[in-house]
């Protein structure tokens, strides 16, 4: 550093510059301030309270929404929207973001693309009126849910959740971000009624009368290709084998019978708190 | 039956293949010999070449070339393939004329591609608007072609004209806008020196149109409406009164989106329209709503109709008419009769008197619950209940049929007709829905049945019956378009990369190969340097196929 008694340095210098320009601007910037927190404020729906903005986003629901989230809204595959309770934020400007940019790690799409910020207001509407608050109660015990699904569930020797456990099913890491809660309780009770595209089960009978079963990766007139449930992949060129038989239906078992509903409701509670 | 040219035309055409084979096995040059009028008229039996669509102005999409038949096609290997770099699934037909293919493909990108190598000689590409919304992502179906030019549209709603030793482009004209929900995806068709075109936007509440217009300045020579208005012919199917029909027939689709054919002696031109708008709500729109889900016959020269045919009045389940209009003479009950076919989206298979679009007969193809028959006046004798409802209400088949808009394929050699079909049914939605411009209008939607799942297969049917030959099913998803062969041979792919020669009379598969890419276009087949090729467009290449050394 410099003698202190010298000419001012040119960094003083500039640092004088730079706070006699802050405090010249300071009007200006509080001015703004208010400015800012309206444009905050204008993330809200501008929609909100629009009986036919709620009407029309509702036609496009049931175009756009309805595959993962049930032609009223109240979930599938995708989660129950009517509950108001929404794991992105309860905020308009939450919902918008999640409509616009997707959500990373599900299979919800981004749709900024696809349509005007006005449609997706007015989706974003219609949702509010759907919303009665009615969330689906969670009454089981997450804790003694885990242990059930590594232990008398045996559902980690097919799904893996966070790097730990089987290949064979889907992977459940996020699945309580990803799927409503009436979709899940279904999944574990009645697993053929909606389950997840390209798990459906093959069956291939070799020529000397073997059976080979798992789950499809490829079936098309000349081959198939599947995982059994050692994870061992086989394929076939169909004109070398006796038969190859498509199900749609999941080789995962109904635990309707083999769990208690106190059992179904623990492992519910767990599998909701997977990546939440 | 099997139309012909005269010997002495056929003769020269061999004359001239010889000379050009002659020349370029000397100079190596390629692309010179012009596309002329008369070389389109004469393009179905032109084997060298594959100058337009559907082929010929008929569109059987049949080759004359047998070099590849049912005894050697086990035989067939890739020659060559081109991987254009376009995310989207190709729909294309290319064009193939002395030594080139011209190939469009998925937002607005077309290529020149030498048939020795399938290296590119041009490149053409524009960019599509971000706001271009239209239905369904952003395919092209293929170029027409005459003298030195191409045709194509491009998505946001423009025909282009091209250069075709460059790909420059020489004028390009405005359909219609994509704010409004317009888009085109269809192959333009070359009648008389007018490019004739197509548009969709149906599912946006558009009012849809066919168009023709002048190869050299792109200035439009007609354009005909779809939708008629309130006091012109047809305007009183749109509503009874003026009060049900104020403003519905401006939103009422009828787009245009496939391509048409062209009966060169009656001077008429065959197109298919799409559904009205909105698709599952009909409340808003009382009547038969013309012209959509018809088969329109316009003169060539005005655009004026002539006549039409409704396979669907009243649509609600988005069955489009826009399969190939077929031209084919037939014999139908010991008569010999100028007839029009079409596979609809509805289910049934139907054969017109192309002269007048008398009805002459329909048959189902595939299971069919919203009609028992056609009767002999044309309509379909509706079974109630089958209209979308709030909380859905099935219906055979679902909203994409049946046979949707692949191209389809006609062997003279077996009589037979070859299309595609996705059998099955699907719940269907009615919702109430307001119009905005700009914006989706299809109030409102359709759900698969988990418990049906449905299948796809490719039929042969006798066009002089509707009886079914032959039904294929495809493990592997839906099918690609088309082509059948002198050889025995009917060529198509599955939606799993399978593209497969079919025997034409059996219906057996008897060679496959796995493109890598699922099959959306059509394929084609020429003659080059004295060989026989298929070729076909997967995923986001095109691949050529002939016989070995």
């Amino acid at each position: 550093m410099g003698p202190r008694n010298g000419p001012p340095s040119e960094e003083f210098r500039v640092t004088v510059k730079v706070l006699k320009t802050a405090v010249r601007m300071l009007p200006a910037v509080l001015a703004i301030v208010p400015l800012l927190c309206i444009a905050q404020q204008e993330r809200a729906n501008p929609l909100h309270g629009d009986a036919e903005a709620a009407e029309a986003g509702r036609g496009v629901f049931r175009i756009r929404c309805r595959p993962c989230h049930g032609i009223d809204a109240k979930g599938g595959r995708g989660p129950d929207l009517t509950t108001g309770n929404y794991l992105s934020g309860n905020r308009d400007e939450d919902l918008f973001g999640v409509i616009a940019d997707g959500v990373s790690g599900s299979d919800m799409a981004a749709y900024k693309e696809r349509m005007p910020e006005e449609t997706i207001w007015s989706i974003i509407s219609y949702i509010r009126m759907k919303a009665d608050g009615g969330e689906v109660p969670i009454t089981g015990d997450s804790a003694t849910g885990e242990k059930l699904f590594w232990e008398k569930a045996r559902c980690g020797g097919c799904h893996r959740i966070d790097g730990r456990g089987g290949r064979l099913g889907p992977d459940l890491s996020t699945v309580g971000r990803a799927r409503s809660v009436s979709h899940l309780r279904e999944s574990m009770t009645d697993p053929n009624a909606d389950f997840t595209r390209g798990y459906q089960t093959l069956t291939v009978v070799t020529l000397d009368g073997g059976k080979i079963e798992g789950i499809e990766k490829n079936h098309d007139n000349f081959s198939a290709q599947l995982m059994d449930a050692q994870e061992n992949f086989h394929s076939y060129l169909s004109s070398e084998v006796r038969s190859i038989k498509r199900e749609v239906r999941s080789l995962m078992p109904a635990y309707g019978g083999s769990l208690s509903e106190r059992e179904i409701d623990d492992l519910l509670a767990y599998l909701v708190s997977l990546g939440r | 039956m099997k139309t012909s040219l005269a010997p002495a035309t056929r003769a020269a055409r061999v004359l001239a293949s010889i000379v050009l084979l002659a020349t370029l096995a000397v100079t190596g040059a390629f692309g010179a010999e012009p596309i002329t009028n008369e070389r389109l008229l004469a393009a179905q039996t032109d084997s060298e070449n594959w100058l337009m669509y559907g082929k010929g102005y008929s569109a059987w999409r049949y080759s004359e070339l047998a070099d590849i038949d049912t005894s050697n096609v086990k035989n067939l290997t890739p020659q060559w393939i081109f991987q254009n770099g376009v995310e989207g699934k190709g729909q294309t037909t290319p064009l193939v004329n002395d030594g080139l293919m011209y190939v469009t493909g998925p937002k607005n990108h077309a290529w020149a591609l030498d048939l020795l190598t399938g290296r590119p000689t041009w490149h053409y590409s524009s960019t599509v608007p971000k706001e271009a919304r239209g239905c369904c992502g952003q395919p092209n179906r293929g170029f027409a072609a005459l003298g030195d030019r191409l045709f194509k549209v491009n998505y946001e709603g423009t025909l282009v004209a091209l250069d075709r030793k460059t790909g420059e482009p020489l004028w390009e004209t405005f359909l219609a806008d994509y704010k409004m929900g317009f888009s085109a995806t269809g192959a333009p068709l070359l009648v008389k020196n007018m490019v004739v075109v197509g548009i969709a936007g149906a599912e946006f509440g558009t009012r849809d149109f066919l168009d023709a217009y002048d190869m050299e300045t792109g200035k439009q020579v007609w354009r005909f409406w779809t939708i008629p208005e309130p006091g012109d012919p047809g305007g009183d199917t749109w509503g009874k009164d003026k009060k049900d029909n104020k403003d519905n027939w401006k939103r009422g689709g009828g787009s245009t989106w496939t391509t048409g054919t062209y009966d060169p002696e009656l001077n008429l031109i065959y197109w298919g329209t799409g559904n009205p708008g909105p698709d599952m709500d009909g409340d808003v729109r009382p009547g038969d709503n013309l012209y959509t889900c018809s088969i329109i016959a316009l003169d060539a020269d005005t655009g004026e109709l002539k006549w039409h045919y409704q396979f669907t009045p009243h649509d609600v389940h988005d069955w489009d008419a826009v399969a190939d209009p077929v031209l084919v003479d037939l014999t139908i009950e010991g008569k010999p009769v100028k007839a029009v076919i079409q596979a609809n989206r509805n289910g049934f298979f139907y054969a017109l008197d192309r002269t007048n679009g008398k009805f002459l007969f329909a048959r189902a193809y595939t299971e069919v619950d919203w009609a028992d028959g056609i009767g002999m006046d044309g309509r379909p004798i509706l079974i109630p209940g089958k209209e979308p409802t709030e909380d859905g209400n099935k219906a055979c088949p679902g909203l994409g049929g049946g046979h949707n808009w692949h191209p389809t394929a006609y062997s003279p050699q077996t009589g037979l007709y070859y299309f595609d079909s996705t059998n099955g049914c699907q719940l269907f939605y009615k919702t109430k829905q307001g119009f905005v411009e700009g914006q989706w209008y299809q109030a409102s939607t359709t759900d698969r049945i988990t418990s049906e799942p449905s299948s796809s297969s490719i039929i042969a049917v006798d066009p002089t019956t509707g009886e079914t030959k032959w039904n294929f099913e495809l493990i592997g998803g839906s099918a690609s378009g088309l082509l059948a062969t002198a050889g025995g041979l009917v060529f198509g792919g599955d939606g799993e990369g399978n593209f497969m020669a079919i025997d034409a009379k059996a219906g057996k598969p008897i060679w496959r190969f796995q493109t890598g890419g699922s099959v959306r276009g059509a394929p084609i087949s020429y003659r080059f340097r004295g060989k026989q090729y298929i070729a076909i467009a997967a995923g986001s290449a095109l691949l050529t196929f002939a016989l070995p050394e």
